[in-house]
C-alpha cells in the first residue's frame, strides 16, 4: 500500500475547523461524567496543534448507542513532557502527542494550565 | 472559574501509574477467546454495537475491572451492551450458557498458530 494510499484510509476531511496547525491550545480544565475519550493527565494542559485528523462520530455519544452525529473534528495535539508530568526527568524536549477532539480544546489564551 | 481537582475518569485512566516490567510472553489464545474475537467482529460488522459502546461498558465495571483479564473484560463488556439492547434477557442467556457448557468440551489452551508454524 502506497503511503498515500493510507493516509485516505486514515484521515477524512475536516474543512470546518476551529484550530489550525501551529495555534497554541488548552484542553479543557472539567470533570464531566460519562464516557470521555481525555486522559485525566493532560486536561487542563497546554499544547500545539501538530495536524487535524479530520472529523469523525463524537466517541463520547458513540458510546450510549447514539449516532456520534454531528461529527467532531479530531487534533493530534503535541505537548511537551515536562509539562505534563511534574517532575519530569527525561531529555526537556520529550513530547507527547495525543488526538483530542475540537470539543476538549480551547486557544491557550484564556486560560493557562492550573498548578496541581 | 474555581480550579478543581481533576479526577481519573475511570478504572481504565492509568496513564502515569507505576506499571512495573512489561509481560511480552507470547501467551496463545483460549480457545474461548478466539471465539470472543470472532463473536465481537460479527457483532461490530452487523452493526449492532461499536468499540465506544464496548469500551464504555467495560468502564463501568469499575472496581472489578482491574482484577479482571482483557477478554474477561470485553467479553463482560458485550454482555453487558447486548442486555441492554435487548437482543436477549438474562434468563435466556442464562439457560444458553448451561446448554452450551454441557456439550463444550475443548482444549482449555490453544498454542499460538504462529510460534506453530515455526517449530515446523
Amino acid at each position: 500500500m502506497s503511503s498515500e494510499a493510507s493516509l485516505r484510509s486514515t484521515y477524512t476531511a475536516a474543512p470546518v475547523h476551529r484550530f489550525n496547525v501551529g495555534d497554541k491550545v488548552a484542553v479543557k480544565h472539567a470533570n464531566p461524567p460519562g464516557h470521555r475519550r481525555t486522559p485525566y493527565y493532560i486536561r487542563g494542559r497546554q499544547g500545539v496543534i501538530e495536524r487535524i485528523c479530520g472529523a469523525y462520530p463524537n466517541p463520547e455519544e458513540l458510546a450510549y448507542g447514539f449516532d456520534g452525529k454531528p461529527e467532531k473534528v479530531l487534533y493530534r495535539v503535541r505537548f511537551l513532557q515536562t509539562q505534563v508530568w511534574p517532575g519530569y526527568a527525561g531529555p526537556a524536549n520529550d513530547i507527547i502527542e495525543m488526538e483530542i477532539f475540537e470539543h476538549w480544546l480551547e486557544p491557550a489564551s484564556q486560560r493557562g494550565a492550573p498548578a496541581r | 472559574m474555581t480550579d478543581q481537582a481533576i479526577r481519573k475518569t475511570g478504572p481504565q485512566d492509568i496513564g502515569g501509574e507505576p506499571a512495573g516490567p512489561v509481560d511480552t510472553t507470547d501467551h496463545g489464545m483460549k480457545h474461548w477467546e478466539r471465539q470472543a474475537n470472532a463473536f465481537r467482529s460479527v457483532v461490530q460488522m452487523h452493526k449492532i454495537t461499536c468499540t465506544d459502546e464496548l469500551r464504555r461498558a467495560a468502564e463501568e465495571l469499575g472496581e472489578r475491572y482491574k482484577d479482571m483479564q482483557y477478554f474477561e473484560i470485553t467479553t463482560s463488556a458485550m454482555r453487558t451492551v447486548l442486555l441492554e439492547k435487548g437482543l436477549f434477557t438474562e434468563q435466556e442467556l442464562t439457560a444458553k450458557m448451561a446448554d452450551i457448557r454441557a456439550r463444550f468440551n475443548v482444549p482449555d489452551e490453544m498454542e499460538s498458530p504462529i510460534k506453530k508454524a515455526l517449530k515446523k
